[in-house]
């Protein structure tokens, strides 16, 4: 067999190992390591003396895996924003937003879910990992909208979709893993999610007054809050203004002086503000080993299926799968708008079963070139280009892109960690629940998507300026 | 016979002597000894030598700086301060090296044989602010340089930093650090070029070395035919790939540095030769000792180093 | 990912392996968080004595490097006792009492065939990293200031061996479950029932803020 057909087999019995139930990073692992072996034993033309072989050298090539891909100063971001997810939650930072914004903002119709998309995005602002974001908000925002007869699966779909913010408005662990496997600027990177992360707020919170103005019993508008109630929820709240002032002074230093530091390290003075608020407000030791259990759990739930999906992308390199699709790609006689257009498409195909880092890891070394080459190389000027657009502005561009699709991927079935998250948090939900949910949603990305791409400078004016 | 050969990131400069071999392999045996060339897909790029070693794959290339301690011997050849002056030199003495049997012996743990060189540049540096008059400016010159060059430059005062490729131009354009040592196909990849000021152009405080290896078992499974294909094409692809990074890459490096304004530094050579004093005898004598500890004849090694660049001045 | 399935506990000889290997379990992931918190304290630290002292600390991304895997494997086995580990319930949802056993005994062995492997394979690439014979025992070492890499290399297969454990004592639960026909085994995750919903909920809304 071809080992292309190798490729695909394998990729049907993955498919079929995660509809069963088994837990997706163990179904990938078992997947890659099954086409290894099927990959070197092939190679050997099957010969029955060899299959130890075979099973030897595709152990210790998918053995490889795990240490050397999670031993990676880029992935250590996601414990650090998690921890800060957690943290602020700890420190009372994330309810004290939510009531702020329930105060100013739940008198619109479908006010509580509005109010939760504007905390979330608020708070998008301090964490960089969309799942912790989803996890703290679940316990926080889902409890209140229920109180006030909201559906608990459309309460629950807000939580998820909300969550996802928190990758594109800085600081945002998946933006600099995008910057650094194309090896781009990760501080233009940065600054370009703040306007497409706020849009798609505005977006998500249209969808929901809409819905709240045509569908009967969506769920009451929350008034009656006066002015006096709304300014003393700001003190509480201006933490998180501190925490976000940090990171930005840290980064992008306005004085015109040196910065003090990366945003890798802009993360972890982040998360140090936090902390001390968290000490602040009482944590005390029970409540810190809560947070770091908390922490350690959602970590390892990700890291696992981290190195479950690359020994998996590993087997996929062996049967030169990568290879033939960018072959593929680069053969299609058509515009390069609508071949654009396919990769989206194609990421949201993609992005049902996987999460939204192995799906980048998987992907953009083969895409991220041939996008590359469609707008006309690196180092090509707007003028030249195919996209209107430079090669570096294109790579930023294209970063957001695929950001909000990886984004995106957090909350389609049948993988979508976000809502395995919400109803991981919530006992009396299902993943199936959470997925119902979150449906309205994805309309709303698929507009904010068409809009990214038909508006370029949504994306690219605030990084042109610096 | 068809190898499958681990390469990493993209087609460039640092991998067309691999291109070149597959091209001129295949052509030899009449497509009977095909080389099948993955960027990335079989292999971090640090652990293709122990992807060797398993078998997973036959040809792969690594730094030896990625990890000094799986091949000790042939880190002589990033020593701060050789002296080496060309890509030729570089090649002559990478060549010299890998066929030493204790070099063989070291590779050989990993059932590796080291096949050719990937001869690079001296990674000088690249800086923002104000430009470097003398050596003495180093003092307190925040700089990205791993391994013996930042242990060199931390000799005269700079102070060295370590991140990720990737995060150097950020670190560079906000300031905290002021300059990187790279090859010149690094500055303009990585963009440290974009918004430097200035550029050591006779500092030349060393390079890494980066061989091909192949797999011995596969190599002997060879036919005669094939294996002599392969070791006869050694050299051209080499000439290949010498003759493409000085009339590709550093033919865009030149007019680059022209376009972007940066000042080309040149440091006298009685500083140069104090910089060494400071910084090369310390770190020869800190890797002798370190090797020999490790069973390494490594004055032998470092004396076959010095002594052919000695004689090529 | 608190509570998504409980665990039923009784005096069997079972659950009491369960409730003293979750507590090493516990302990594992705890330093696995810790590290988490440390890795930030490294970084302030090194921020800071680069900025304040201009000394920067040498080789901060080979001490990350070294510290990931902590954080990455350390809990694996006690996500894995809680169910914590996502899946697609939407064919098991809908299974109880044997059926359902049957369905986990399947899922779960190939998991435990998977970790054996992987036990196996990522020993090996330990033990390509590891010489008695080399100065720390290094055959291995970091790019920037050469810490050997065994001890990372190492914490692979003793996480994976602690989750091949679990997944034994999960492969004895469901076994007994099966033979026996009894719903409610000790030792597995299972969904939790409406009563315990209730009380976890009212747990959850007098808890934190
Ligand atoms: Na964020
Ligand atoms: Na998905």
């Amino acid at each position: 067999m071809e080992s292309i057909e190798i490729g695909l087999v394998v990729s049907a019995g993955l498919l079929v190992m995660v509809i069963l139930g088994m837990r997706v990073a163990f179904a990938a692992g078992l997947a890659g390591l099954t086409g290894l072996i099927w990959i070197f034993w092939a190679k050997k033309g099957y010969d029955p003396a060899q299959f130890m072989w075979a099973l030897e050298v595709a152990v210790k090539t998918g053995g490889q895996v795990p240490h050397s891909k999670v031993a990676s100063q880029a992935l250590s971001l996601i414990p650090t924003f998690i921890l800060i997810g957690y943290l602020a939650y700890y420190a009372g930072l994330t309810k004290a937003l939510f009531t702020a914004a329930k105060r100013w903002i739940a008198w619109v119709p479908g006010g509580m879910a509005v109010a939760t998309v504007f905390a979330t995005a608020g708070f998008a602002a301090v964490s960089g990992a969309s799942i912790a974001t989803s996890a703290v908000f679940a316990r926080i925002a889902i409890p209140e909208m229920l109180e006030v007869g909201y559906n608990k699966r459309f309460a629950a779909g807000v939580v998820a979709a909300g969550g996802t913010l928190a990758s594109l408005i800085p600081p945002s662990a998946i933006l600099v893993i995008y910057a650094i496997i194309v090896e781009q600027d990760v501080g233009k990177l940065l600054l370009a999610g703040f306007i497409p992360g706020v849009f798609s707020a505005i977006v998500y919170a249209l969808l929901i007054i809409g819905m709240a103005m045509t569908i009967k019993g969506f769920g009451p508008s929350v008034g009656g809050f006066t002015w006096k109630e709304r300014f003393a929820a700001l003190p509480p709240a201006a933490p998180i203004l501190i925490v976000v002032l940090t990171i930005v002074l840290f980064v992008y230093n306005p004085f015109g002086g040196e910065a003090w530091g990366t945003p890798t390290e802009g993360g972890a003075i982040g998360a140090f503000v936090v902390f001390l608020m968290a000490l602040y407000n009482g944590m005390r030791w029970g409540e810190f080993k809560g947070a770091l259990l908390e922490t350690a759990k959602l970590a390892v739930m990700i890291f696992t299926i981290i190195w479950g999906v690359l020994i998996y992308v590993r087997f996929l390199g062996f049967a030169d799968l990568p290879g033939a699709f960018s072959d593929w790609l680069t053969s299609l006689e058509m515009s390069p708008m609508l071949i654009l257009v396919c990769i989206l498409l194609a990421y949201a195909v993609l992005g049902m079963f996987m999460d939204a880092i192995g799906m980048m890891l998987l992907t953009l070394p083969v895409v991220y070139p041939a996008v590359m080459a469609l707008n006309g190389g690196e180092m090509v000027s707007a003028a030249d280009s195919t996209f209107g657009m430079s090669g570096p502005m294109c790579a930023i561009w294209f970063g957001i892109l695929v950001v909000k699709m990886a984004e995106f991927c957090l909350i389609t079935p049948p993988i979508g960690l976000n809502c395995f998250v919400v109803a991981g948090v919530r006992d009396d939900l299902t993943v199936q629940d959470v997925f119902r949910g979150v449906t309205p949603f994805f309309v709303a990305d698929g507009i904010t998507i068409a809009l990214l791409v038909a508006f370029p400078s949504i994306v690219l004016w605030l990084p042109s300026l610096a | 016979t068809e190898w499958n050969v681990s390469l990493w990131g993209k087609r460039r400069a640092f991998t067309e002597h691999v291109e070149k071999l597959a091209e001129l392999v295949s052509e030899k045996t009449g497509g009977e000894f095909t080389l099948n060339i993955s960027y990335g897909g079989l292999s971090k790029n640090t652990e293709n030598l122990d992807g060797i070693e398993i078998g997973a794959f036959e040809m792969a290339q690594f730094c030896a700086g990625y990890h000094p301690d799986k091949n000790p011997s042939i880190t002589v050849m990033e020593l701060p301060f050789l002296g080496i002056s060309s890509l030729e030199q570089e090649r002559d003495i990478s060549m010299a090296v890998y066929e030493h049997p204790a070099v063989a012996a070291d590779l050989a743990r990993w059932n590796a044989k080291l096949l050719m060189p990937s001869p690079l540049p001296q990674y000088n540096l690249a800086g923002v602010g104000d430009v470097p008059s003398s050596i003495d400016n180093f003092d307190g010159l925040t700089v990205r340089a791993t391994g013996g060059i930042g242990a060199a430059l931390g000799a005269v005062g700079a102070v060295p930093t370590s991140m990720s490729a990737t995060e150097v131009r950020q670190a560079m354009d906000s300031g905290v650090i002021r300059a990187a040592s790279f090859a010149p196909h690094a500055h303009m990849s990585f963009g440290t070029i974009e918004n430097a000021t200035w550029w050591t152009s006779n500092l030349n405080p060393g390079a890494v070395n980066c061989p091909v290896v192949v797999n011995i078992d596969a190599y002997e499974a060879l036919t005669d035919d094939e294996r002599a294909a392969l070791d006869g094409s050694v050299e051209e692809a080499l000439d290949y790939y010498i003759e493409y990074y000085e009339n590709e890459t550093m033919a865009k490096w030149w007019p680059l540095l022209e376009e972007k304004g940066v000042e080309q530094v040149s440091f006298s050579d009685d500083e140069i030769a104090a910089f060494r004093e400071a910084a090369a005898g310390p770190a020869a004598d800190a890797w002798i000792e370190e090797n020999n500890a490790r069973g390494l004849p490594a004055q032998e090694l470092y004396d076959l180093v010095s002594g052919m660049v000695a004689e090529g001045q | 990912m608190a509570g998504s399935a409980s665990v039923l506990e009784d005096d069997s000889i079972l659950s009491r392996l369960d409730r003293n290997f979750y507590k090493l379990e516990k302990l594992l992931a705890l330093v696995s968080g810790l590290t988490v918190f440390g890795l930030m304290l490294l970084a302030v630290f090194s921020v800071s004595s680069r900025n304040f002292f201009n000394d920067p600390l040498p080789g901060y991304v080979d001490w990350i490097q070294q510290a990931m895997p902590l954080i990455a494997f350390m809990g694996i086995s006690f996500t894995q006792r809680d169910g914590g580990h996502i899946r697609m319930d939407m064919l098991v949802g809908r299974l109880s009492g044997r059926p359902l056993f049957i369905a986990e005994w399947i899922t779960t062995f190939a998991i435990l065939v998977l970790m054996v492997l992987l036990v196996w394979g990522s020993y090996a690439h330990f033990q390509r990293s590891f010489d008695m014979s080399m100065p720390l025992w290094s055959r291995d070492s970091t790019m920037d200031i050469g810490l050997p890499i065994w001890p990372a290399k190492l914490l692979a297969p003793v996480a994976f061996s602690v989750l091949c454990v679990r997944l034994v004592l999960q492969l004895a639960s469901y076994t007994k479950a099966i033979i026996t026909g009894e719903t409610e085994p000790v030792a597995v995750p299972l969904p939790v029932d409406v009563a315990t919903q209730a009380a976890q909920e009212a747990e959850q809304v007098s808890g934190h803020d």
